[in-house]
């Protein structure tokens, strides 16, 4: 079945961003419009240029396979496919699959009369791939210093950019990335538990709860409840800046700083306050 | 763009404040003042408490304001109980655990047994606060969801600090009380036990730690951007399905061809979450215990990539003569 | 509005922020396979370490009379004429005290008396010299060293290390023992970690092996506990401090240990372990009872002692690989 008992009356013309009517159809669950062929046509192609590079290199084995991008000899050029050109491709067609993505969920958006949110928020998503692949390399100067597509290979590359300033977790923007990371799990935890716990009682057979209860709960266990509008600011808010401050923490390793990162904290040390 | 974004809060009612669900009959405690706070309004809610304090929680403070004053104080003494250099160098203090020699014996206060003495201490100070958790669900008649997802992130703690070093026959493998001290016992964990990458626990981990980012985002944007149907209004969509649950629904099943419901999505949200710090524990639990160099575990279970020689092979020289 | 008056104080905490870092574009030369990301990485406005090395003087004759049979107490150098060994004393002075001159070591009224110790260390230095020079060329190559590689014209090294003792948690009895570390240790790239490490690894020829993780299950285990794996950490810092280089230099960092996605950096770097740890035991240490108190350490009153900063004072060969051994064939015998 391709559509929910109530999902007729949503299936109506309109509210595209380009193209009118022309592309403005679904396709089993999928809603199409412009972006999404153009969504489909750069995943499919990325798709088709990873497969060429898995066939052409070394191994099969999933956790192996590694699409690598130039050498940093190449600079901010071109590179032969079998050297690099490869992953230029792709990371363009993954650029362009991602935003017509946000560019779909836009449409998307418009046409169920919501607001924006959920685009502007995987735009941080893509916000994050494009500093690693895009903003740094060019910042350094050569495409080689984006990272490789492998799931091992990929690991190895965040070792290794993390020990080029020898003790990472030192970069001030990765410590308040990584606490927005892990404020997001507790926050998420406690909302997803909140909300279960109140539709599913303790006692079995008993009346749903409220959101009065919920708000009892979390201010006789921590002081406040933020209530279940702001629950959602608060989420969303805590993710975007997980992605947001990753995205820092990567863009001023090397093109602002080349030393180990503890080194960073000289100025702290030496302010003129302390003496 | 212009337009009402439901960011913030536009109307803020400050007025009685809703002093919550009854408590059941013979509860001891009863529940503190309420406030208002225009600030925390703007956001959320405006009413601050109020706040039920009860046994456990009351013991739960205390042991734990106890752990933090042992660690407060000693990182102090250990700059000579200057006041200034204790800001300045702050980031870098830390109370130690104890050295090797010790193994699983209890050393002498200022070598490592503060460090114990608050290991205890905040140990019984988080399960007081689980019980806690557990009762005030019950005590409200709700479920007790929130209380077992914290009793996954207390598994991590007790695999740091306690079920480890029991394993590891040492105290000192415990992680430091500081700030780039624990951030430099976390490389060096990886560092000493092969990369902790190749750990495909570590692994798990980090996907459902990126996993509930990605759900909190996704989760977060879709309600505020139907807030104007109501969406933020969960459990009246979850028992009676609304235009905001179906437009909710109907968003991500367009984008992505499947879509959870208003409740399912908290089993999802729940799931990634405890997922995080249980499978991160698992990982944490099996190095240098069961695993020595996940590196070499890698290896030799295929998942190394074979990368190009750049250079001719060299061999270790201090294994050539 | 009251913010309004926060922005001044916002801007300046963003500026000092900002003036901590260092600017694009940055020098990258790639180390390993192209995308593994193991790179040299240098910001040309970054500090770098000094580059200039004093022109060597023109040779002088080797005909005539031996300097160990016309001058007394000569009991290193006595081969070369006289002419040479005056060529090489001027060339001492210049290197390591070019602003006292012969009396730094030398009695004027006495030339060939040990009676001022650094006389003494300056004979020893010179042995130590020769040893580099003609024992440790997987280390040095062919560029070598001399006084001035470490000296700089100064009469005491800029960068040597002493024993940091209990680091005054004697005086703790009750609270805030640091186990050596906890506090940003200068030597260590200011990190947290434990800070005399050098005591452990580099004081003798069979101090511990600097390992990290396994080769291979069950050989050559390294030592156990994540405490010792940051003193190996700490090390390895120094190193790159040392050199102005970053792990990635010489390590791929998915596997440490592992030589053979290693650069050759890092043999190089095995040799200079092996050469420092032999040169301070052999010679630095002994010359303890030499050194009048105030050159000894100030917390276990030891000699001072040498590490990689010593001589590469923040660049990847010293002297930015000027050659300080050609002019001068007398230090590589």
């Amino acid at each position: 079945m391709s559509m929910l008992s109530f999902e007729e009356k949503y299936r109506v013309r309109g509210g595209t961003l380009i193209g009118g009517d022309l592309f403005d159809f679904w396709v089993g669950p999928f809603y199409v419009g412009f972006f999404g062929i153009t969504s489909a046509f750069f995943a499919l192609l990325g798709t088709v240029f990873i497969f060429y590079g898995i066939a052409t290199g070394p191994t099969w084995n999933i956790w192996q396979i590694n699409i690598a991008p130039p050498d940093l000899s190449y600079g901010l050029g071109f590179a032969p496919i079998d050297e690099g050109g490869l992953w230029q491709l792709i990371t363009i067609c993954a650029i362009g699959a991602f935003v017509s993505w946000a560019l779909r969920q836009a449409e998307i958006s418009r046409k169920l009369g919501m607001n924006y949110h959920v685009p502007i928020a995987f735009g941080f998503a893509i916000l994050a791939y494009v500093s690693l692949v895009v903003i740094r390399p060019v910042l350094m100067g050569a495409w080689g210093h984006g990272f490789p597509y492998g799931i091992m290979s990929h690991l190895d590359w965040v070792s290794n950019t993390g020990y080029q300033y020898l003790h990472f977790h030192y970069n001030p923007a990765h410590i308040i990335a990584v606490t927005f990371f892990f404020t997001t799990v507790l926050a998420l935890g406690l909302h997803g538990g909140a909300i279960l716990s109140a539709v599913n009682p303790h006692q079995k057979g008993d009346t749903v709860k409220t959101a009065y209860h919920e708000n009892s709960f979390f201010r006789d266990t921590i002081m406040y409840s933020i209530g279940s509008l702001g629950i959602h600011r608060l989420g969303l808010f805590l993710a975007l800046n997980a992605g947001f401050w990753s995205a820092v923490c990567i863009i001023i390793s090397g093109p602002f700083w080349t030393r180990g990162w503890p080194e960073w904290y000289d100025w702290w040390l030496s302010l003129p306050i302390w003496s | 763009m212009a337009t009402y974004q439901n960011i913030f809060n536009r109307v803020q009612v400050h007025g009685e404040p809703d002093m919550g669900v009854p408590l059941p009959d013979g509860t001891i405690w009863e529940r503190g003042k309420a406030k208002f706070s225009r600030l925390f309004g703007l956001f959320g809610e405006a009413q601050v408490g109020p706040g039920y304090l009860g046994t456990t929680g009351l013991l739960s403070l205390l042991f734990g304001i106890a752990a933090f004053e042992i660690i407060g104080f000693n990182m102090w003494a250990s700059v000579g109980w200057d006041p200034v250099q204790f800001i300045r160098l702050l980031p870098w203090l830390a109370l130690e655990p104890p050295s090797p020699e010790w193994g699983l014996r209890i050393p002498p206060l200022n070598e490592g047994g503060w460090f114990i003495l608050t290991g205890l201490f905040l140990l019984i100070s988080v399960l007081l606060w689980w019980v806690r958790m557990y009762r005030r669900a019950v005590a409200l008649g709700m479920g007790t969801h929130v209380a077992w997802a914290f009793a996954s992130a207390i598994w991590l703690f007790l695999v740091l600090g306690l079920f480890r070093p029991l394993l590891m026959g040492s105290w000192s493998e415990a992680v430091p009380y500081g700030i780039f001290p624990h951030l430099d016992w976390t490389t060096a964990f990886s560092l000493r036990y092969g990369n902790l990458m190749y750990n495909p626990f570590h692994m798990l981990s980090i996907t459902f730690l990126y996993g509930s980012v990605l759900l909190f985002a996704m989760h977060g944007a879709t309600i505020i951007a139907s807030g104007n149907y109501g969406a933020h209004r969960e459990i009246e969509q979850i028992v009676d399905r609304g235009t905001a649950a179906e437009r909710g629904a109907i968003f991500w099943r367009w984008t992505m061809g499947f879509n959870a419901t208003f409740e399912s999505i908290h089993r999802w949200a729940w799931w990634f979450a405890v997922l995080t710090t249980l499978t991160g524990g698992i990982g944490i639990l099996l190095t240098g215990t069961v695993v020595d160099n996940w590196y070499l575990w890698g290896l030799e279970h295929g998942l190394v990539p074979p990368y190009p020689e750049v250079y001719p092979a060299m061999a270790d020289p201090a294994a050539t003569p | 509005m009251k913010s309004i008056h926060r922005i001044p104080v916002v801007l300046l905490a963003a500026l000092t922020l900002l003036t901590a870092c260092e600017r694009p574009p940055v020098e990258s030369t790639q180390v390993g396979f192209r995308g593994m990301n193991m790179a040299d990485i240098q910001n040309p406005r970054a500090e770098m370490g000094e580059t200039g090395y004093p022109a060597a003087l023109p040779p002088a004759s080797s005909s005539g009379p031996k300097a160990g049979e016309v001058y007394q107490n000569v009991q290193v150098l006595g081969d070369l004429s006289v002419a040479e060994f005056t060529r090489l004393m001027t060339s001492i002075t210049a290197w390591v005290s070019p602003e006292e001159g012969c009396n730094y070591c030398h009695n004027p009224a006495n030339l060939a008396s040990d009676d001022i110790y650094t006389k003494v260390v300056s004979r020893r230095m010179i042995q130590m010299n020769q040893h580099i020079n003609s024992e440790w060329q997987d280390h040095v190559g062919a560029n070598g060293v001399n006084c001035y590689t470490c000296h700089r014209g100064k009469n005491v090294p800029e960068y040597i290390w002493f024993s940091q003792g209990d680091s005054g948690d004697g005086n703790r009895h009750f609270m805030g023992w640091l186990n050596g570390q906890n506090q940003p240790g200068e030597d260590i790239g200011l990190t947290s970690m434990p800070q005399d490490v050098f005591t452990h690894y580099l004081t003798s020829t069979d101090a511990p092996t600097v390992r990290l993780a396994s080769l291979q299950p069950g050989v050559d285990e390294p030592s156990p506990g994540t405490k010792n794996a940051e003193k190996t950490y700490a090390l390895m810092v120094n190193w790159s401090q040392s050199l102005g280089v970053n792990c990635t230099y010489c390590h791929y960092t998915g596997s440490f240990q592992d030589w053979e996605n290693s650069s050759p950096y890092r043999i190089t770097a095995h040799y200079g372990l092996n050469m420092v740890r032999g040169l301070n035991a052999e010679y630095l240490i002994p010359l303890e009872g030499e050194y009048p108190d105030y050159r000894l350490g100030p917390h276990e009153g030891d000699a001072p002692k040498a590490y990689c900063a010593t001589c590469h004072q923040g660049q990847k060969k010293p002297l930015g690989g000027a050659d300080a051994i050609s002019a001068y064939p007398s230090l590589a015998e």
